[in-house]
């Protein structure tokens, strides 16, 4: 198996049984489905919340290093014009002192245009009404795409999953998913070939065959590049959710699996 | 009885000449004071005796203090070239490392450049810091890290609201890049997903491969040289 480096001894967990080379082999065992599926994240838009401790950190060194730094240009033209105003030597002209902006006018001016703008809001309407549809919900966390399919006799939520075809690799399994639930003009960015993650499971005794014991799905990552998704190109019903939300929808066994490498940094 | 103290009679003498002054002749001598040096100059010389026999007895040697400048102890007393470990000659042009992409099993990137442009320079340092650390401690190997000059913006806005006003604000992009190698094809999204989760607002982040554009880009550009080839080919 392709044992990459010594640092990722956490990683190689995930493949077990020849993950690696599920890129370009054919399968040797004709006893497991294969199937590719699709972990799409859009990335977080804002910056996370500081916590009080941070706050204050924060607002500790901003002040003592403002305290320990040198002048801008800014303040010494200020420092400069505040001379110049409190003695006023006499080969100054007139029209020169009207004609030069003073620092203290610019910072009004700077002043009012920031009161004027406005600043959008943290919570969104779609954080208040909890529409998990929309993508404009949580944006200062990563939010993964769930939906729901028809795997066997149930339909369940998860994330999209689509069923390998020979002579194409894992990973064009994955972008096939992607274009199947939510259109061809997604633009999302696969981050490498290599799987993320690895969930096995058995057929019920009642669907076994000799060909099909089971089925491996193989988790790919991709980022959401583009931030606006139209409704219309939607098929199925689609959420996006963040990683604590996800226990509402998800069974317990494939949430323990997904969790190993959907990471909330 | 004043005796000859060559300076330096603490210190072991070079290698092949071989005398030792005892330590405790030395802490007598030194108690001489400076003044008592320069008459010693000049005592009966002894140089015969020291040829037939160089590794003599201590009292003999200190009498006389004329013999050969090979044979005194201060000899090769400032000589240091042994001392300094060779310098290699610089090699003025660097030479660009092959790509190297093994086909198989295993796939590795060859050199990759994670580029970090930003207007702060607080931090894209930062962020540099962080990145080269976590390469570090992940084991990836990190060749160079280096910054590219600093350009300068200057924004001018024109209100023509009956006096022309001109705001000018300068912009300053900083651009620091940091050059790894071997990366394993599998680690490769990890690392990537890592590295845009903790990406700073403010900071671009671009991973790309090596190029020798990207080579050429640093160093300044020789208008007299490129005057001297334009002749040549024109």
């Amino acid at each position: 198996m392709a044992a990459p480096m010594p640092g990722l001894a956490v990683h190689c967990g995930f493949w077990r049984g020849g993950g690696g080379g599920g890129i370009m082999a054919a399968p040797t065992r004709a006893s497991w489905r294969l199937l590719g599926a699709l972990c799409l994240q859009r990335p977080p838009l804002l910056s996370a919340v500081l916590t009080p401790e941070e706050e204050e950190v924060a607002q500790l060194m901003q002040q003592w290093e403002t305290e320990r730094s040198r002048l801008s240009d800014h303040e010494v033209r200020y420092r400069d014009e505040q001379e110049r105003l409190r003695h006023p030597r006499d080969n100054d002209d007139d029209l020169d002192r009207n004609r030069v902006v003073l620092v203290q006018d610019l910072e009004e001016i700077w002043e009012d245009k920031f009161q004027k703008t406005e600043l959008a809001p943290r919570l969104t309407d779609a954080d208040k009404s909890n529409d998990r549809t929309s993508l404009n919900r949580k944006l200062d966390s990563n939010l993964t795409l769930l939906v729901k399919q028809k795997v066997g006799d149930q339909e369940m939520w998860l994330l999209p999953q689509i069923e390998w075809q020979s002579g194409e690799t894992l990973r064009s399994t994955a972008e096939r998913a992607l274009v199947s639930f939510l259109g061809n003009c997604i633009q999302a960015k696969f981050l490498g070939n290599a799987p993320c993650g690895l969930y096995k499971y058995k057929f019920p005794r009642a669907i076994r065959t000799e060909n099909s014991v089971g089925a491996k799905v193989f988790f790919f990552k991709a980022l959401l590049q583009s931030d606006h998704l139209s409704k219309e190109e939607r098929k199925g019903d689609c959420i996006w959710v963040t990683k604590s939300e996800m226990e509402d929808y998800l069974k317990p066994e494939y949430l323990k699996q997904i969790s190993r490498f959907v990471v909330d940094l | 009885m004043e005796r000859a103290a060559p300076p330096g009679s603490l210190r072991g003498s070079p290698l092949g000449r071989g005398w030792l002054f005892p330590a405790a002749f030395a802490a007598q001598v030194l108690c001489l004071g400076k003044a008592a040096f320069p008459k010693q100059a000049f005592t009966v010389s002894r140089s015969t005796a020291f040829r037939e026999n160089p590794i003599c007895a201590v009292g003999g040697t200190l009498l006389s203090c004329s013999r050969h400048y090979w044979s005194q102890p201060t000899h090769g007393i400032g000589r240091f070239r042994h001392l300094v470990p060779a310098q290699v000659a610089k090699k003025l042009r660097e030479r660009l490392q092959m790509k190297e992409i093994n086909h198989g099993t295993d796939y590795e990137y060859g050199d990759l450049n994670i580029e970090m442009t930003a207007y702060d320079m607080c931090l894209v340092e930062g962020y540099t810091r962080y990145v080269h650390k976590l390469c570090n401690n992940l084991s990836i190997r990190v060749t160079r890290s280096y910054a590219l000059p600093t350009k300068t913006t200057e924004v001018m806005l024109v209100e023509e609201m009956g006096t022309k006003m001109h705001l000018d604000a300068i912009l300053t992009t900083h651009r620091r890049v940091i050059q790894i190698t071997s990366l394993s094809a599998t680690f490769a999204p990890i690392l990537l997903e890592i590295l845009h989760r903790n990406q700073p607002e403010g900071v671009h982040l671009l991973v790309k491969e090596h190029t020798e554009a990207d080579f050429k880009v640093r160093f300044k550009s020789r208008p007299e040289l490129e005057e001297l080839m334009a002749k040549l080919s024109g």
